[in-house]
C-alpha cells in the first residue's frame, strides 16, 4: 500500500498542492487508508524533529549574509569587479554575468538569491546593450547554479546534515566542480559570441582601473575567505562561519563601505526569516515523508532494484544521473537530497564510490535542476526579474544546460575533480 | 455571498493584525540567533571556555522563527509549488481546482493541530531542555522541551487560519466577488535553493 | 519474514549495523519469533529513519508508534535525570561487577525500572540494561594524559547534560557541545582536542585520521545501554509471550554484555596499529583519577532529580556485587 507514496506526492505536485502539503498529503492519505493511524503522528512529529537540527541552522544565516551583502551594495562591487577583468571580451557583459555568480557563489548559498541579486543589475544592463531578454535572463539563471556549487551552499548543508557527513569536507569537494561549470559556460558564450557578433561593453581596463577595482571589491571577496579560513583553522563550525559571513557582512555594510543602513536590516531580517521558513518547512516535510516511506520498506526494495540493474559502478552512476536529472525536474534539491540520498548513497559507497564524490555528484545534479522546467525554481525568478516569459527562457537555456549536464558526467567519471582539493587538506581519504 | 463575506472579515482582521506582530517576533529571533552563536563562537575560541546554552537556544528561536513567520509567506503566496496546471485552466475549472488544493492542505494542517497538541501537552513536552534555564525569584527554572515544540503547534494553527480565509477568497472568486483585498506580494526573492 | 505474526514489534536503534545495539536486537528478534512459534515478530529500523534522538524516540516509545528502543543514559537524561547515575565516573571497576549491577535481578535495575514506570505514568518499561561500547574513555588529539592534571586546559567535546559537563569540569578540562556529526570536522580543525568514548565508536567514526590519538584507559563510566518498552503494548500479550519477550531481553543483555568485548580487540589493535597512543593508568593515577571526580558525585545527589536514590541504589548494588564476586572468587581459587 505505501508504495504508492511516490505517485500519488507527484500527481498532487502536478496539480499544484504546494510541495509542502504534499510531502505530508501523500503519505498521510496512504496510513490514514491502511489504517495506520498511529504513524500519522510519526508524520507530523518528524516534520518537527527535522528541523530542529543545529546544522541547519547555517541556511537562514547564509541566507541573511546573502541578502546583507545584497543590500550593502556588495553585489554591485563584485560586477563591477567582474567587468573590470572581462568587460573588455567580446560578449563581454555575458561573460560577466557567470564570473560575477562565479564570484558571488563564494558569499552566498543560494542559486535563487544569485538569480535574483545579479539578475536584477545585468538583465536590464544586458539588454541595453543589444542581448536578447530571453538570452539574458537564460545566461543569468543558468550561471546562477553554480551558486550551491562553489561553497557554501545550502543544498550541500542539507545533504551532509541528512547523510551525516562531513559539511566542511562537501564545501571543499565543491570548489573546482563550480569553477569548471563556470568555465563550461564561458566556452559556450565565446562560441556564440564569435558566431551572433556579441557586444563588447568596456574598452580593456588598464592594470590601474583593474587595481582601483579590485579594491573596492577587496572586502567582499574576503567573505569565502574567511569562512573557508575560518573552518580550516577550527576557531569555527561550518554552522558558526555562517554566523560569521552575517556579522561581517553587516560589519563591512555599515562600517567598510557604508552602503548600508541601519533602517534597511529589520527588512533584511524580515525577508530572510520567511525565506528560511519555507525552506525549513520543507527540510521537515521531506524528513516526516523520508521516515514514513522507510516504514514500507520501500527504500530497500528500490535499492535492490538499482544494484540488479548492472554491477557496473560506471553504468548504474550514468542511470542514476538520468534518474536525478529527471527528479530535478520536478522536485527542489532540498526534498530531493532528503529522499533519495538515503536510499542512494548507501549504494554507492558499497560499490566503492567515495561519499564525498558521490554527494558532488548528486548536489550538482540536482541543482542543475534547479534551472530546468517545469519545476525550476530560478528559471521562475528569472522570469519574474526579467519580465521574459519561463518558456521562452526554458528554450534559450537549452545549450548552457548541456554543457552543464557535460561537467556533470565529467564530475561523475573523473573523481578527482571532486576529491583533490578535499584529499589535499585531509578532510577526504 | 454575503456570508461569505461576513465570514471572510474576521478571518482576514485576525490576519492582518497577528500576522505582522509573527513577523516582527521571527525578526528578533533570527537576529537572536546569530547573536547566540557569535557569544559561543568568541566564549570557546576567544575565552577558552564554551557555554552550554547557545545552540540549544539558537535552535530554540529557529524553530519559533519558522513558527511565526510560515503563515504570512503562506498568507502571501511564498510556498512553493507548480501552478502550470490551474494557470493553463480556464476560470471556473482554475478556481475549483485551487478550491481542491486549499482543501487538501487544509485537511493536513487540521490534522497537525490536532496531533501538535497532543504533542506539546504530552509525554515529549515533559522531557527537560537540556541547557535552558530561566531565572525565576525562587531560582533556576529549568525550560520543559513543550516550549519548544510549541513554535510548531503555533506555526501550523496560524497556518490553518490561514488557509480558512484563503478557502473563503476561493469560494468568493467562484461566485464572482471581484476586488477582494490584495495579501501582499510574496518575497521577490525567494532565496530558497 | 513474519509479517503474519500476531504482535509485530517495531524496534529502533539510533546506531548502525556495526553496532552492539544491533548485534542485540539481532539476538532478540531470532529468539522472540523462534520461541513464540511466530506468534511475535520483530521488525527492526536500525539508524534514524524512525527518530533520531532520545527525546524523540522515547515520545514514540511513550505513545506506541515505536514499541521497542535502546537509548544511552545521555538520550534520557531528559526525562528521567536519574539514569545519569550509570555515567558517574569510576563507581564500578570492571565488566564482572558491572554485570552483577545490571542483572534483572539486582536491587539497582529493579530501582530504575520501578523509577522509570513512576516517570512516565506507567507508560514506559525499562526492559534491560545491556551495554554498548564498552567503557568511556578520554581520548584527545594533544598529549597522552597519565593524570587528571595533563586533562588541564583541554577542550573535550561532551554532549549537552549536565553531568559530563560537570565531570569534565571537575577534572579542570573546559566542556565543548559539539554535535555529533560535526565531530569529526571538529578534531581535525581544533574546535575541540578530546572527547569521551569508546574505543569502537572512536574506531568507527575514523576518529583518529581527524587526529584523535591518545587515549587513555581510564575506563571512567560504563557505557550502558538501557532498553525500552511501551508499556501497554508489553501488558496487552498474554502471559506466555511476555515471558518469551522478557527472556528475549535476558538474551539481547547478555550479547550486548560479550559484543563490545570481541569487537573491541580489533579496534584497539587497529588504534595502535594507526600509530594511535594507548595509556593504561597505574592504579594509583587511577586513584587521582577518582579522587578529583568526587565534587560530581555531590553534586549528582544535591541536583539531580531523584539523584540520591539511585546513587544509593547503585552504591549499595556494587556493594554487594563486589562482595558475592570476592566471595565467589576466593572459593574457586581453592
Ligand atoms: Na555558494
Ligand atoms: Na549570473
Amino acid at each position: 500500500m505505501l508504495i504508492w507514496f511516490l505517485p500519488v506526492f507527484l500527481l498532487l505536485l502536478m496539480i499544484g498542492l504546494p510541495v509542502f502539503f504534499g510531502l505530508l498529503a501523500a503519505p498521510g492519505i496512504l496510513l490514514w487508508l491502511n489504517g495506520q493511524e498511529r504513524d500519522i503522528t510519526l508524520l507530523y512529529r518528524n516534520v518537527y524533529n527535522g528541523m530542529d537540527s543545529f546544522p541547519l541552522m547555517a541556511i537562514p544565516f547564509f541566507m541573511l549574509a546573502g541578502e546583507l551583502m545584497n543590500k550593502g551594495g556588495i553585489t554591485l562591487r563584485l560586477v563591477e569587479f567582474s567587468q573590470a577583468l572581462m568587460g573588455h571580451l567580446r560578449g563581454g557583459l555575458a561573460h560577466v554575468n557567470v564570473l560575477s555568480s562565479m564570484l558571488f557563489a563564494g558569499l552566498s548559498g543560494s542559486a535563487v538569491a544569485d538569480t535574483s541579486a545579479l539578475g536584477s543589475m545585468l538583465i536590464p544592463a544586458m539588454e541595453k546593450q543589444g542581448y536578447s531578454r530571453r538570452f539574458s535572463a537564460a545566461i543569468t539563471a543558468a550561471s546562477s547554479v553554480i551558486g550551491p556549487i562553489i561553497p557554501p551552499s545550502g543544498i550541500m548543508i542539507i545533504y551532509a546534515y541528512v547523510m551525516g557527513e562531513s559539511v566542511a569536507a562537501l564545501f571543499l569537494a565543491g570548489i573546482v566542480p563550480g569553477i569548471l561549470v563556470g568555465a563550461g559556460l564561458m566556452l559556450v558564450i565565446k562560441v556564440m559570441a564569435d558566431r551572433y557578433d556579441f557586444p563588447i561593453a568596456t574598452r580593456k581596463q588598464t592594470w590601474g582601473e583593474r587595481g582601483q577595482a579590485s579594491l573596492k571589491a577587496f572586502f567582499p571577496l574576503l567573505t569565502p575567505v574567511i569562512i573557508m579560513g575560518g573552518i580550516l583553522l577550527g576557531i569555527f563550525t561550518p554552522t558558526e562561519a555562517a554566523a560569521v559571513a552575517v556579522a561581517y557582512a553587516l560589519f563591512i555594510g555599515l562600517f567598510v563601505l557604508r552602503t548600508l543602513r541601519v533602517g534597511e536590516i529589520p527588512e533584511v531580517l524580515s525577508r530572510a526569516a520567511a525565506t528560511s521558513a519555507v525552506v525549513l518547512l520543507l527540510v521537515g516535510a521531506a524528513m516526516a515523508f523520508k521516515t514514513v516511506v522507510s516504514l514500507s520498506h520501500a527504500p530497500e526494495t528500490l535499492a535492490a532494484y538499482i544494484l540488479s540493474l548492472s554491477d557496473n559502478p560506471l553504468i548504474l552512476l550514468f542511470l542514476i544521473n538520468l534518474l536525478l536529472f529527471i527528479v530535478g525536474m520536478f522536485l527542489d534539491a532540498g526534498p530531493a537530497i532528503i529522499i533519495l540520498g538515503p536510499i542512494l548513497g548507501p549504494i554507492f559507497t558499497s560499490l566503492g564510490v567515495d561519499p564525498i564524490h558521490f554527494a558532488i555528484i548528486m548536489s550538482v545534479n540536482l541543482t542543475v535542476g534547479l534551472a530546468t522546467p517545469p519545476m525550476g525554481l530560478v528559471l521562475f525568478v528569472a522570469s519574474s526579474v526579467s519580465g521574459e516569459k519561463v518558456e521562452s527562457i526554458a528554450r534559450a537555456i537549452l545549450p548552457f544546460l548541456a554543457v552543464e549536464v557535460l561537467v556533470i558526467f565529467l564530475i561523475t567519471y573523473i573523481p578527482a575533480i571532486s576529491m583533490t582539493i578535499p584529499r589535499l587538506t585531509g578532510f577526504a581519504q | 455571498m454575503g456570508v461569505l463575506k461576513a465570514a471572510l472579515w474576521p478571518l482576514q482582521k485576525w490576519n492582518d493584525l497577528v500576522l505582522p506582530i509573527g513577523r516582527f517576533l521571527a525578526v528578533i529571533a533570527i537576529a537572536a540567533m546569530v547573536v547566540a552563536i557569535l557569544i559561543q563562537v568568541f566564549f570557546r575560541y576567544v575565552l577558552n571556555n564554551a557555554l552550554p546554552w547557545p545552540d540549544e537556544a539558537a535552535r530554540f528561536m529557529m524553530l519559533w522563527m519558522t513558527g511565526l513567520i510560515a503563515p504570512d509567506a503562506y498568507r502571501r503566496g511564498g510556498f512553493v509549488a507548480i501552478d502550470m496546471l490551474e494557470r493553463a485552466l480556464a476560470r471556473l475549472a482554475a478556481a475549483l481546482l485551487s478550491l481542491f488544493l486549499l482543501a487538501i492542505s487544509g485537511l493536513v494542517l487540521a490534522m497537525a493541530v490536532r496531533i501538535g497538541w497532543s504533542e506539546v501537552t504530552g509525554f515529549g513536552g515533559r522531557f527537560d531542555t537540556a541547557s535552558l534555564y530561566l531565572p525565576l525569584p525562587d531560582g533556576w527554572f529549568r525550560v520543559p522541551r513543550s516550549w519548544m515544540m510549541a513554535s510548531l503547534l503555533v506555526g501550523v494553527t496560524l497556518l490553518l487560519i490561514v488557509n480558512l480565509e484563503l478557502i473563503l477568497r476561493a469560494l468568493l472568486r467562484l461566485a464572482g466577488a471581484r476586488n477582494l483585498p490584495p495579501l501582499g506580494r510574496p518575497e521577490d526573492e525567494l532565496m530558497a535553493e | 519474514e513474519a509479517h503474519d505474526a500476531e504482535f509485530m514489534l517495531r524496534a529502533t536503534a539510533n546506531s548502525n549495523e556495526n553496532d552492539e545495539d544491533y548485534d542485540g536486537l539481532v539476538v532478540f528478534k531470532n529468539y522472540v519469533e523462534q520461541a513464540s512459534n511466530g506468534r511475535i515478530g520483530v521488525e527492526m529500523f536500525i539508524g534514524t529513519q524512525l527518530c533520531s534522538n532520545g527525546a524523540e524516540c522515547m515520545q514514540g516509545v511513550a505513545d506506541g508508534s515505536i514499541d521497542v528502543y535502546v537509548s544511552t543514559s545521555g538520550g534520557t537524561s531528559g526525562i528521567f535525570p536519574f539514569v545519569q547515575v550509570l555515567d558517574l565516573p569510576y563507581l564500578m571497576a570492571d565488566d564482572r561487577i558491572a554485570e552483577e549491577v545490571l542483572a534483572n535481578d539486582s536491587a539497582f535495575t529493579d530501582t530504575m525500572q520501578q523509577m522509570v514506570r513512576d516517570g512516565s505514568g506507567d507508560a514506559i518499561r525499562l526492559m534491560t540494561i545491556g551495554n554498548t561500547g564498552g567503557w568511556r574513555n578520554f581520548a584527545n588529539t594533544k598529549r597522552r594524559v597519565e593524570t587528571p592534571s595533563d586533562l588541564e586546559g583541554l577542550k573535550i567535546r561532551t554532549v549537552v547534560a549536565d553531568l559530563p559537563q560537570e565531570l569534565v569540569k571537575a577534572l579542570g578540562a573546559s566542556p565543548t557541545p559539539i554535535p555529533w556529526p560535526e565531530l569529526f570536522t571538529s578534531f581535525q580543525t581544533g574546535v575541540v582536542e578530546g572527547s569521551k568514548n569508546g574505543i569502537t565508536d572512536i574506531m568507527g567514526m575514523k576518529f583518529p585520521d581527524a587526529g584523535l590519538q591518545y587515549v587513555t584507559l581510564d575506563g571512567h563510566a560504563y557505557m550502558g545501554a538501557l532498553w525500552f518498552m511501551n508499556n501497554a503494548r508489553f501488558m496487552e500479550m498474554p502471559e506466555d509471550l511476555r515471558r518469551v519477550v522478557v527472556d528475549g531481553f535476558y538474551q539481547l543483555q547478555q550479547a550486548t554484555f560479550a559484543s563490545p568485548k570481541r569487537k573491541s580487540i580489533q579496534a584497539y589493535q587497529e588504534f595502535q596499529d594507526g600509530g594511535g597512543d594507548l595509556y593504561v593508568p597505574t592504579p594509583e593515577q587511577k586513584e587521582m583519577f577518582k579522587e578529583a571526580a568526587q565534587p560530581v558525585y555531590e553534586w549528582f545527589q544535591e541536583n539531580v532529580d531523584g539523584g540520591a536514590e539511585a546513587f544509593e541504589a547503585m552504591t549499595a548494588a556494587v556493594k554487594t556485587a563486589e562482595e558475592r564476586i570476592d566471595a565467589s572468587r576466593a572459593n574457586e581459587l581453592q
